[in-house]
């Protein structure tokens, strides 16, 4: 796995960067200017990317409540708002470290497994239509690490 | 239709309040450690358990337990308030309205950041009103002195006294099963205290818990 970026800032007392780790260290700074682009615009259009989404949602369920569809579409606008602070920063685990346990927690308590399938799927979908191939490999790592979650506790979204 | 807009401005989001690599602060210049609503935190080194167990049991001797319980009891109800505040303020809802598994998840998580081990609920008994929590890795058993009982005092009264609290009614807890007496957890019996009179003779007298427990919702 590559090393989070905050790693390479933890023991400045015994040695200068390395070389791989400057090297790791430059591009993520490359990335910078782009990673903060994608930043605004997940910040920016976060209901212009979702209402569609939303809107595809209650079309595709009909027989799922509106509580639930509602649930899984917080649900989902949470998980991108942390994907997105994970892609700002270059460290999917954020992801992990504060969604780990809390999100499957949801979606047992609210029953959003069906809705989410679908839900996740049409996120996909808009986030392919919406952001260009470059960006969706920058958002990539993060979102694969929610997928991580539902299938570590078996969920199976996706 | 859903509007993504007014379900955001009815209901901000959140997300694990007591995630540990934002519920833990330091302000290095004060010197302090503390929550993310502010609270104090303290780093407890492992020797002054052991120097408190050690020192107790010199000065008071059998009386240290129920010193130690009611030292836990003070704790739970202090733990308790800023549980209840913190996940309130956060959550923006009273715990009366968080479901039962939201609140036993928080009160996991909580229990782990706070670095108290890991702790679980065993609800088999909760129709005959009694509730098992399990706890492992407890720091507070781990440095007790070795004996041929169940050593978990301290937890025995946060945990009595924080249930207590959460119930609105007062509970008696007896530990069953110790860590320190190589068992694979920490098993704590709550309920009220008239049901839960003959546990501490059972386990006075080296009973089991699952045979506790039998006899316990199957008096003969």
């Amino acid at each position: 796995m590559m090393t989070t970026l905050e790693a390479l800032f933890n023991e400045p007392e015994r040695h200068y960067l390395r070389p791989q780790e400057l090297e790791r260290l430059g591009e993520y700074i490359n990335t910078l200017p782009e990673r903060l682009e994608l930043y605004r615009q997940l910040r920016d259009q976060e209901i212009a990317l979702m209402q569609p989404v939303a809107d595809a949602l209650e079309k595709q369920l009909p027989q799922e409540s509106m509580e639930t569809v509602k649930q899984g579409i917080k649900q989902s606008v949470l998980v991108l708002r942390y994907c997105a602070m994970a892609m700002l920063l270059d460290d999917p685990t954020l992801v992990e470290l504060r969604l780990r346990g809390w999100l499957p927690l949801m979606i047992k308590i609210h029953h959003t497994q069906a809705v989410d399938r679908v839900l996740y799927s049409l996120l996909n979908n808009r986030l392919t239509e919406v952001f260009t191939d470059q960006q969706i490999r920058l958002i990539s790592p993060p979102l694969q690490m929610v997928q991580n979650l539902f299938y570590c506790e078996e969920i199976g979204v996706g | 239709m859903i509007s993504v807009t007014e379900l955001l401005v009815e209901n901000p989001l959140t997300g694990n309040y007591f995630a540990s690599d934002v519920y833990v602060k330091g302000l290095i210049d004060s010197g302090l450690i503390e929550n993310r609503r502010g609270d104090r935190l303290l780093a407890l080194p492992e020797s002054l358990i052991r120097g408190l167990y050690v020192s107790l049991e010199q000065e008071i001797g059998p009386a240290a337990e129920s010193v130690l319980i009611g030292c836990g009891d003070r704790w739970g109800k202090d733990f308790y308030r800023r549980f209840y505040s913190g996940v309130t303020e956060y959550y923006g809802a009273p715990l009366t309205d968080l479901s039962a598994a939201e609140l036993l998840w928080l009160l996991q998580e909580c229990w782990k950041t706070h670095g108290w081990g890991e702790l679980n609920l065993d609800q088999p008994y909760q129709p005959e009103g009694v509730l098992i929590v399990e706890t492992r890795h407890s720091p507070f058993i781990s440095h007790a002195p070795k004996t041929n009982r169940p050593m978990g005092f301290l937890e025995c009264g946060i945990l009595r006294s924080f249930f207590s609290q959460l119930n609105g009614q007062p509970l008696h807890c007896v530990q069953t099963t110790c860590e320190s007496l190589g068992a694979d957890c920490n098993r704590f019996v709550l309920g009220l205290e008239n049901c839960l009179k003959r546990v501490e003779a059972m386990v006075e007298s080296g009973r089991s818990h699952s045979d506790i427990m039998q006899t316990l919702v199957n008096p003969s």
